[in-house]
């Protein structure tokens, strides 16, 4: 099922929720919403669901227009954060509940019950109450819920947020898995990247109402449209830095006071159009600490990731995450030199914030 | 799959606010048409029984065939020499039982029971609810024996006892009684909401201020204090309002008397000049007069609660919406 | 680690007094002391010098402000000793003899002090009294006049030291009963006492003086008082002080109760004492209680068994209607959108403003026009028990809408959406998922509705005149109308048999009841 988003505003009051949403997601996709809190994402998601109503623009399932249909009629299975089960019925009867309200036969309620509870792996625990199980547990239950009467499209609002960071990483792996295998159009509401950027076929990310870049997560990630979407995708985040670009002698060079380092040619053309200061960006693994560097800093603390260490470099008042090897060890208040890989910097227009690299 | 409805979509989207709306109103409905019937009408009807002479004597349910008398029966209550008593009486008896008992010995007994053995706050507080199940018949004879004089009242008796003189108590002390005999029915309900209050604040936090190193005492007023604040407004506000309509336990205990109208309160006399045959003849024109500035003082008090307290701020918008 | 050092400094995070010593703690505990006594003085002033007479400017005649200020002025003393021994109770454990010392040097001081006050005061012990003016003392003869205060009551009338006081009037009288007679007396009141002047029998007409007298040996039983209480008081564990606290408030009522359940079980009581027909202790018997199974009480015949079934069933019917129909209105109030909302949850809020009680006249006209209706008239009218009960739901709305409201506004939003996704009707959604998660909710106002039903008079007995649909209050107060004299133990006994089955059924629904607040009062805080 095609779900078609055109022009979507979503308004409380005079509060916006989304403004001007456009998106295009196509049948059997699994598309992730992602945004900090407050961003419009769940408004979306509930807007899509039939929970609110568009104050302008059209949802269209397939080539339905949605906009006026009840979410009973729109045949969607949706799962909550705090999983929504119903606490007074039993798992079975949780599972069973929309079958029971499309009046689908007893047998055939079993049957279909305990396909997907199999399914989920909660066959035996069909006759608990949801308070008795743990939090895996309800995630499958509420999962399956979702699943029994077969939708059309399944919303998913930040699922996994409630489950442990071990739990989380099964669990991701098992929901991409399974909506593969079935092909229902998905779209799945996040705050945090990494599920997003694992689970994904394309990302929305939205800030403030508004869609920021709808791509592929590694089209995002290496060619970020915005400072936000930059920012946002990437787990350390970016580092960002105001730099001056200027061409010198055929060559680009960025700068600010503390900093002067050389651009290559098709990443720093664009910038050195540009009067005056500009973002540039530039990722943790990017940067390396070397003596052939040379940029002087002082490493403010050290963050062991068991891999890897995160290390925090203080530059004057520039502060640079990057990622070391473990093998050697440094220490906070050491002196380190920075070497920058310049060919994977972006740039950013400090005003409207979008990349001068990669133009929509 | 259905074919797109493009064309009719704001008809559709009418028609299902309409829907949705009567669903609504049918939710609203047995308890909008209770209340239509028995507090909107018969407000109405007082009102117009209060322009009216309607008495025992020329009763009538026919509200055509009542006699106008204009504003006659406010001017008599304005001109009557007792009414303005009988005002401050009401707010006397409010204020006093109350701040004394309602809200403050309401909130002494929640905080206590909450503090002992969690078993032994349940026994204290069945105890306290004693008065408010009891039938007031009973309950008013306790207390009538307990300040009857020597040698049925217990009072008197520990005061034979004692060696000290006997009163009699009901002359002497009447709006003693009558403050306590009410205060301690009302109790109840104070202290069933503070307790339920109290015992909803996280336990984390209670545990938090003891680890912050505060004293019982101290938590009581930095920490619990604070968290009851809704409550405590809520029940000074629900409990004015009950107080001001009470009069069953007044007129069981002193009918408002000894003497003229020494315990009399706005809502008894409404009663009294409207059902009970105080001068041979039930005045129900003037009782309603009676009765409506009760409902005008009653409203006008909820509206200025509401406004002072901000109680409206719980209207908060429903968050599922119609298409 | 300079950080540390600005963050963290040890020595600025010690309270203010750290050892005192004797002196500071005992000036610590005379100054909170002192100031107890100043609030007590405060509000006792505050009840008799203002609000007392502000009320009578409105010409409300109370002693209720009288009786608070001399509540206050007798509980100085004591509240001023605990506010003093609390500083003492620091070392009570770890040092029992400083901690007595201390209690007890502050409480002579503030007794001084409070004494000093009564003294030039007159009050208290130092009040002005009926006296006659000498000092007696009890011997085998009589009472025996030791002293006479010259030119006093006593020595006007006449009397002598060495006199033996055996009668007042014709009544024989020892000191207690002397002292009781004199204190009932008024100001100039003559007293004829007969006494014994050497072995000459002799009367004196003696009139009563209200005077002073001053006497500083009347502080001794006072200062006895005093200083047990502080011991007591320092040595009191905590933790019973919540309980002395709530059985001191809960006297009054259990002193009532015990007389009431004392006089269901006898012929007739003075005061908490059963009496039999020879006015001698004793008196016991069952017959108030056999009475009402054997449906006979001073010839008005009854059965006791419908009567309590029609209380139950008004309690029951009553309790469902309240809350289906709360729980609904609720419902659509906290979960629905549609015109008027704002209107109807304020006028539920204004709702309770509606002195509903006073509204009897109106309703009865009300229900005796429903009753004029075709078809339904014959169920809902004046003098049916349809009518009855929706008069009796309809007072109950105004706190139940709210409640339910609140108890809905606390249920997650997606329990609902989830609900709404899955197929479900907004009727099947109140049904089947939400009201099942209010059930705290729907307890607490049961159990109220549940009281308020079974304990139903004004309605039941205003509204169905000659239906002989009674139910215990009912009933209750038929016996009264309708037996002359009424026996008064006779009713108890039927109080308390209305009364135990709610009781019990409290005792069980508490719990419940408790979680009233989880909906209802809460606020935006």
């Amino acid at each position: 099922m095609k779900v078609t988003i055109d022009n979507l505003t979503k308004k409380f009051g005079d509060v916006v929720g989304v403004e001007d949403l456009t998106l295009h997601i196509d049948d059997g996709e699994f598309v992730a919403f992602l945004g900090p809190s407050g961003c419009g994402k769940t408004t979306t998601l509930l807007t899509l669901a039939g929970i609110y109503k568009p104050t302008e623009g059209q949802i269209r399932f397939g080539e339905r227009v949605v906009n006026q249909v009840q979410p009973k009629d729109r045949n969607i299975g949706m799962v909550f954060q705090s999983y929504a089960l119903y606490p007074h019925m039993t798992v079975f009867q949780n599972i069973a509940y929309p079958l029971k309200l499309k009046k689908v036969a007893k047998n055939i309620q079993h049957e279909r019950v305990e396909q997907v509870a199999n399914v989920m792996g909660i066959g035996n625990l069909l006759d608990r109450r949801p308070g008795q199980l743990s939090g895996g547990q309800q995630q499958r239950v509420a999962l399956g819920r979702a699943l029994v009467k077969e939708p059309d499209v399944l919303l998913f609002d930040e699922p996994l947020s409630n489950l442990d960071a071990r739990l989380r990483l099964t669990m991701r792996g098992e929901i991409k898995h399974l909506q593969k295998d079935l092909g229902i159009t998905s779209i799945y509401v996040t705050h945090d990247q990494v599920e997003a950027m694992t689970m994904a076929d394309r990302i929305a990310v939205m800030n403030g109402g508004h869609l920021q870049a709808f791509d592929a997560p590694d089209e995002l990630y290496s060619r970020p449209k915005t400072q936000f979407v930059a920012g946002f995708v990437g787990n350390p985040p970016m580092n960002f830095v105001s730099v001056e670009v200027s061409r010198s002698n055929g060559r680009f060079v960025a700068e600010t006071d503390l900093l002067r380092l050389e651009v290559g040619g098709d990443r720093g053309e664009g910038a050195a159009g540009y009067n005056g200061a500009v973002v540039m960006g530039i990722r943790p693994e990017d940067i390396q600490i070397s003596g052939a560097g040379d940029i002087a800093g002082e490493i403010f603390i050290v963050e062991p990731l068991g891999r890897e260490d995160l290390i925090d470099v203080r530059v004057g008042p520039h502060s640079f995450l990057l990622l070391a090897s473990t093998e050697t060890q440094y220490q906070a208040g050491e002196g380190v030199k920075l070497k920058f890989d310049m060919e994977k910097v972006q740039f950013f227009d400090p005003q409207t914030e979008k990349s001068i690299l990669w133009q929509q | 799959m259905a074919q797109p409805t493009v064309g009719s979509s704001a008809q559709t989207s009418s028609r299902n606010a309409l829907k949705s709306y009567l669903g609504a109103y049918g939710f609203m409905a047995p308890a909008g048409i209770l209340v239509i019937i028995f507090f909107l009408i018969p407000v109405a009807i007082v009102l117009y029984l209060s322009v009216t002479n309607l008495a025992s004597s020329n009763f009538t349910s026919n509200l055509a065939a009542m006699e106008f008398i204009g504003l006659k029966n406010y001017e008599t209550l304005l001109n009557d020499q007792f009414a303005r008593k009988i005002f401050f009486n009401t707010i006397f008896y409010v204020l006093f039982t109350l701040s004394i008992f309602n809200v403050s010995l309401a909130l002494i007994v929640s905080l206590l029971t909450t503090h002992i053995d969690r078993g032994a706050g349940f026994v204290f507080r069945a105890l306290w609810i004693l008065p408010r199940i009891t039938s007031p018949v009973v309950y008013i004879l306790i207390w009538k024996r307990m300040m009857a004089e020597a040698p049925f009242g217990i009072l008197n008796q520990f005061n034979d006892w004692m060696g000290m003189p006997t009163y009699n108590y009901i002359s002497t002390n009447p709006w003693v009684f009558v403050v306590i005999v009410n205060g301690f029915i009302g109790l109840s309900f104070g202290m069933i909401i503070f307790t339920s209050a109290i015992e909803s604040i996280p336990k984390d936090l209670l545990n938090a201020s003891l680890v912050d190193g505060s004293s019982k005492l101290q938590r009581i007023r930095y920490v619990i204090l604070p968290l009851i604040r809704w409550p405590l407004l809520f029940v000074f506000t629900y409990q004015t309002l009950s107080l001001l309509t009470s009069f069953v336990e007044i007129q069981l205990l002193t009918d408002g008397g000894p003497g003229l109208y020494r315990t009399e309160v706005w809502s008894l006399t409404a009663y009294h000049r409207a059902l009970s045959n105080y001068f041979g003849n039930a005045q129900w024109g003037y009782g309603s007069a009676f009765a409506v500035l009760l409902v005008l003082i009653g409203v006008v008090l909820a509206v200025i609660y509401m406004r002072v307290f901000r109680f409206d701020e719980l209207i908060a918008e429903p968050r599922v919406e119609t298409l | 680690m300079t950080l540390r050092g600005a963050l963290f400094d040890r020595a600025k995070i010690k309270p203010d007094e750290v050892s005192a010593s004797v002196q500071q703690d005992l000036i610590e505990a005379l100054r909170l002391g002192l100031i107890s006594i100043l609030i007590l003085l405060l509000a006792a002033f505050l009840f008799s010098g203002v609000i007392g007479p502000l009320f009578a400017l409105g010409s409300v005649e109370e002693t209720v402000t009288d009786v608070l200020t001399r509540l206050a002025l007798l509980a100085l003393p004591f509240v001023a000793y605990i506010a003093a021994a609390s500083v003492a109770r620091r070392y009570t454990w770890s040092d029992t003899s400083k901690a007595l010392g201390l209690a007890l040097t502050s409480t002579i001081v503030l007794f001084l002090l409070i004494s000093v006050g009564a003294y030039a005061f007159d009050y208290g012990v130092f009040a002005p009294r009926p006296s006659l003016q000498m000092t007696l003392s009890q011997t085998e003869a009589g009472i025996r006049v030791e002293a006479i205060v010259p030119g006093g009551a006593a020595e006007t009338a006449e009397m002598q030291v060495g006199d033996v006081i055996t009668a007042i009037r014709r009544d024989a009288v020892d000191l207690a009963a002397f002292n009781l007679r004199l204190s009932q007396s008024e100001e100039d009141a003559p007293l004829r006492l007969r006494f014994l002047r050497g072995d000459e029998e002799m009367q004196e007409t003696v009139r009563v003086a209200i005077v002073s007298d001053k006497q500083i040996r009347a502080l001794l039983p006072g200062l006895v008082i005093a200083l047990v209480f502080t011991v007591v008081i320092v040595f009191l564990p905590g933790q019973w002080a919540p309980y002395i606290a709530l059985i001191g408030l809960l006297t009054p009522l259990l002193i009532g109760y015990f007389w009431v359940i004392i006089a269901t079980f006898s012929y007739r009581t003075e005061g908490l004492v059963p009496l039999d027909s020879k006015d001698n202790f004793g008196g016991f018997t069952l017959e108030n209680w056999e009475s009402i199974f054997v449906g006979n009480i001073a010839g008005l015949e009854f059965n006791i068994w419908p009567i309590l079934m029609t209380s139950l069933s008004i309690a029951v019917i009553m309790t469902f209607a309240v809350l289906l129909v709360s729980s609904m209105a609720g419902y659509a109030l906290s979960r629905m959108n549609f015109p008027g909302r704002r209107f109807f949850l304020s006028f539920t809020l204004i709702l309770h403003g509606f002195p509903a009680i006073t509204l009897l006249i109106p309703i009865f006209i009300v229900l005796l026009r429903l009753r004029g209706i075709p078809l339904i008239g014959q169920h809902i009218g004046f003098n049916t028990a349809g009518g009855i009960a929706m008069v009796m739901v309809a007072f109950q709305l105004p706190l139940g809408v709210w409640l339910m409201k609140g108890f809905f506004d606390n249920i997650p939003w997606d329990m609902e959406r989830s609900a709404l996704i899955d197929g479900a009707s907004r009727w099947r959604t109140y049904w089947e998922i939400l009201l099942p998660q209010i059930r705290p909710g729907l307890l607490a106002l049961g159990i109220f509705a549940f009281i308020g039903g079974w304990n139903a008079y004004i309605i039941p007995a205003t509204y169905s005149i000659g239906t002989g649909l009674s139910n215990l209050p009912v009933f209750l107060n038929e016996l009264i109308d309708e037996t002359a004299p009424v026996d008064w133990n006779q009713v108890a006994a039927v109080g308390l048999f209305q009364l135990i089955p709610i009781f019990i059924f409290f005792i069980f629904a508490q719990e419940y009841l408790l979680n009233i607040y989880a909906g209802g009062t809460k606020g935006s805080s």
